[in-house]
């Protein structure tokens, strides 16, 4: 029971973090941090609009597997794995 | 693929969908919000040869005269337009422009080229434009095309 706890809240904790990381890439740098970012320049884009138009995208799909891969870390430590 | 690589992938689109969705109307929030922008003038401005140009970030209107109506062509369409021509005693005569078909064009008669051919004097010109809430101010002067 204990251990079903414990693997219940590092999964939320996991959750959690990639929702931060979700509303910090979309919102944070793609509209609240715009016009800080847009000073930088990469590629001739500036960084704010490359975050709104295509690196929240990279981001979200990064996550993705970033999520499954430590998921499964997780379900080899409580031993739940497929 | 493992359950936790599906379910990532499920989840994900939707996660997009509620950002663009939230995103879209904070920035429509934003932009019912009052603000106020100057707007600054590139170069020299000369209303009577189509050389005048004020702008604030992508912003951007272009004042010029055509046969004695002072016309403004914007970036953006406008919901408001008023040109303020002031005189050497610092009082200004208002001039509201109407729209010309679209929003992007607005025109008014003025005695600007009038008051430019015959003095060598620039003239000093206020303009204030209203876009969604936003009012973009300037005071510019502008020279004898001749």
């Amino acid at each position: 029971m204990e251990n079903n706890n414990s693997y219940w809240r590092e999964n939320l904790r996991l959750i959690f973090i990639c929702l931060a990381i979700w509303f910090v890439v979309s919102y944070g740098f793609g509209i609240l941090l715009v016009e800080q970012l847009n000073v930088i320049r990469i590629g001739g884009y500036k960084l704010g609009f490359w975050f709104a138009q295509q690196g929240s995208i990279y981001v979200f799909v990064g996550l993705i597997f970033w999520y499954s891969a430590q998921m499964n870390k997780l379900d080899k430590k409580y031993d739940v794995e497929e | 693929m493992n359950k936790h690589k599906k379910l990532a992938i499920f989840i994900a689109p939707f996660l997009m969908v509620v950002g663009y969705i939230a995103s879209d109307y904070y920035l429509e929030y934003q932009a019912q919000e009052d603000q106020l922008f100057q707007l600054n003038v590139e170069g020299d401005c000369d209303v009577l040869i189509n050389q005048c140009v004020l702008s604030a970030g992508e912003f951007k209107l272009n004042v010029f005269d055509v046969e004695g109506a002072t016309t403004v062509n914007s970036t953006f369409p406008l919901d408001k337009l008023t040109l303020f021509i002031v005189d050497e005693n610092n009082h200004s005569s208002p001039y509201i422009l109407t729209k010309q078909q679209t929003a992007y064009y607005w025109h008014v008669e003025t005695p600007l080229r009038k008051m430019l051919s015959s003095s060598a004097l620039p003239q000093k010109i206020r303009i204030i434009a209203k876009v969604k809430g936003g009012q973009y101010i300037s005071e510019f002067s502008t020279k004898e095309g001749y």
